[in-house]
Parts: C-alpha cells; structure tokens; sequence
C-alpha cells in the first residue's frame, strides 16, 4: 500500500486531518480503511454463511477451531457501546441460531460467543463483531478466567458505581424494561423447525 | 421443579442466595461476580431457567444483550476500563459451569491475567470449504426471529417448555465439573 510510504509530515498532517474531522467524516474514513466493510461491499473475498440486511457471518480465515465463524454488523461500528439496540438484539438472535447451527452440522459440542471491546480485550479490527467458536473437549483452546476474590467493601463499591452509571436500575423493580425494541421482523422462511431440545441435550452431553 | 431448585442462579434470582443486584427488569438480572476475573465483572441471567443459550426464546435473547451493552458501557463510564468483553460459555467443553444461561460482562486492563485468545489453527482450502458446505447447510434456515412483544408481561410469547427429565439431564451433565 502507498501509504506505507508516507513521510513524517505526511503522517502528522495525516493525524491533524483526522483530528478535525466531523464524527460523520471520521466514520466515512474508518469505513474506508476498514477490511470488513470491505468484505461486506464485496470487494474483499470471504466466506459467507450467513447473511440479512443487518448481519454477515463469515468463516474467520485464522480460526480457533474448523468452523469459527465472525458474525459482522453491516453496519461500520467500531465498538459494541456504538451499536444501536435494534441491532444489538439482531446480531445476538444471529449469534443464537448459528451456535445452534454448528451443534447441528459441525459436531460442536459447545460453543463460545465472545465480543471484545478494546485492545485491552483482545479487540484486533477496528470494526464490531462477534466470535462464535465450535468447541469440543480438549480442542486445545484455553480460556482463562481467574477467580479474583472481593472485599465485601469493595463489591459494594464497585456495585454502586455501575448502578449509578446505568441510572439506578436496579433499584426500580416497577420500572418497565428499559430498553424498548423495535426489531423488524425478517421475512418468514420455511424449513424452520422448532428447536429440537433433545437433539441439543445428546450434543452436549459430552460422550 | 428440582433442576430449579438445585440451580444456583435461579437460587440468586430468587433472592435465596445474597448477591449485589446491579440491574433488574422482568426478564433478566444482571449481578456482581463477587469472585470475578477483575472488579467488576457482570453476570447478566434471564429470571426463567434455560440451561444453554438455544433454549432462550429470541426476544429474550434481544434483551439480555442490549442489558450487557449497557452494563459494558457503564463499566466504561463508571470504573475506567480498558476494554470489556462479552463472553458466553455454552457447553461443557467451552467452559460452561452453571446449568444457567448466563452472559459474562468482564472490564478489562492490560495484564490482567484474562485470556480469551487462541492459537490460530492452520485449514487447507479443502477443510474450509467443507465446514462451510456443513454449516450452510443449517444457517439457509436461519430468517425468522421471534418478535419481541411490547408488554412482555401480558403478551408472554409462547415458550418451549423444558421438561423436567430434560432439566435433571442438564444438572446431571453440571454437576460432572470439577
């Protein structure tokens, strides 16, 4: 790429451009340099599963396991905070039903559904999306969680800061849910069946 | 009933088991993990018992998520971290140690001991394009979601029942961890 090439000046002028801009422009920018928006325009090849108006799943071409799947916001969203609640719903109800699609036809015996926000996270691209994993038991992937113990002062604490950041909702029982929805509602196909439970249980449970 | 009874967030929700309530509407819960992966570190449960997330009705699932991109954005705001993740363990081999759908919401800092990253594995073209053929196969489905109601408690949409052997299976398979 050219700009690989750029002097020092160019670079800064660069910055200062990027500085100025509207936080419309600067979108309009990211999108630009942005590989996924360039997956979902077509111009980049990939491996589609899956695809609607709002969502596209693609297989990540450096997995986890066979059949790690990168579900995208067609819309350029850097970070999840960014994504609309409609959307939100939209991308987690896709989420659902291709985990649900790989205990079918990949012999997962579990699933993963990971998003991160954040270099600190694990974020890599500058475009939202959601991981879902295959997994079966000793795949090799080590997740870790650590078990950090707290003070019962500090939960408190802690607890608190997050109820006033989301404005006390916990504390109104009666509130109505505070999110209202408006999904559009996909055009119906056939072929859906129910979920089949039994199935799901006989995948899950492990030999 | 005994899965119920038996379940350790259904115990939570039902206010049995002491926990720090950080948000609460009809269908879910979010709470503190008071052992968490760093301070702060959310659960966010639907109140109805689903043992995985192929079992929570879509409009729920709608909500839980939009629940978790508030609590992420709150941890943001309100305890200055790094980054967040959204992390859902479905099944015993990825993780899953509770009989309870639940969303993990973790604020993040460099260095923090969390790993949630993975060893790319190596796929021929031939590989690739038989995992997508398989998954096709299933996601051509994939279209129609349940519309969420707008007084979900006067118009509950209709759910599938989990039934009772069904429920004892999935506590059996938990209670197999270590």
């Amino acid at each position: 790429m050219a700009e690989q090439n750029i002097s020092q000046e160019q670079l800064k002028a660069l910055q200062e451009k990027i500085k100025n801009m509207s936080p419309e422009e600067l979108k309009e920018f990211q999108k630009k340099q942005c590989v996924f928006c360039q997956i979902i325009a077509g111009k980049v090849q990939s491996r589609k599963v899956y695809e609607d108006e709002k969502a596209l799943a693609i297989l990540d071409i450096n997995p986890s396991n066979p059949g790690h799947i990168l579900l995208l916001t067609k819309e350029h969203y850097s970070i999840m905070p960014q994504v609309p609640d409609d959307e939100v719903a939209h991308v987690f109800m896709v989420a659902k039903a291709l985990s649900n699609a790989m205990l079918r036809s990949i012999d997962a015996q579990g699933t993963n559904i990971i998003a991160a926000n954040g270099v600190a996270a694990g974020q890599r691209a500058q475009h939202f999306m959601v991981h879902i994993i295959p997994r079966k038991e000793n795949d090799g992937i080590n997740f870790v969680l650590p078990q950090k113990s707290m003070e019962q002062k500090e939960i408190e604490a802690v607890g608190n800061r997050l109820i006033a950041a989301l404005g006390g909702a916990a504390a109104k029982e009666e509130e109505k849910p505070v999110i209202p929805l408006k999904l559009q509602e996909p055009e119906k196909k056939e072929g859906k069946g129910s979920i089949d439970l039994d199935d799901i249980s006989k995948i899950l449970g492990v030999k | 009933m005994a899965a119920r009874e038996a379940c350790l967030v259904c115990q939570i929700i039902g206010n049995n088991i002491p926990s720090k309530k950080i948000y609460e509407d009809e269908f879910a819960m979010a709470v503190l993990d008071v052992n968490g992966a760093n301070p702060g570190h959310c659960f966010v449960m639907p109140k109805n018992h689903y043992p995985i997330i192929e079992q929570v009705p879509d409009s729920e699932i709608g909500r839980l998520f939009q629940v978790s991109n508030k609590i992420s954005s709150a941890i943001f705001e309100s305890l200055g971290a790094q980054g967040t993740n959204i992390f859902v363990a479905n099944g015993v081999p990825a993780g899953q140690t509770v009989a309870h759908f639940t969303i993990n919401v973790i604020p993040r800092k460099e260095n923090d001991g969390i790993n949630l990253q993975w060893q790319p594995k190596q796929l021929s073209e031939e590989e690739m394009s038989t995992v997508e053929l398989k998954l096709k196969e299933q996601t051509k489905n994939i279209g129609y979601f349940q519309k969420d109601e707008k007084k979900p408690r006067m118009h509950a949409p209709k759910q599938k029942t989990i039934s009772e052997e069904e429920e004892e299976y999935f506590t059996r398979q938990m209670r197999r961890l270590p």
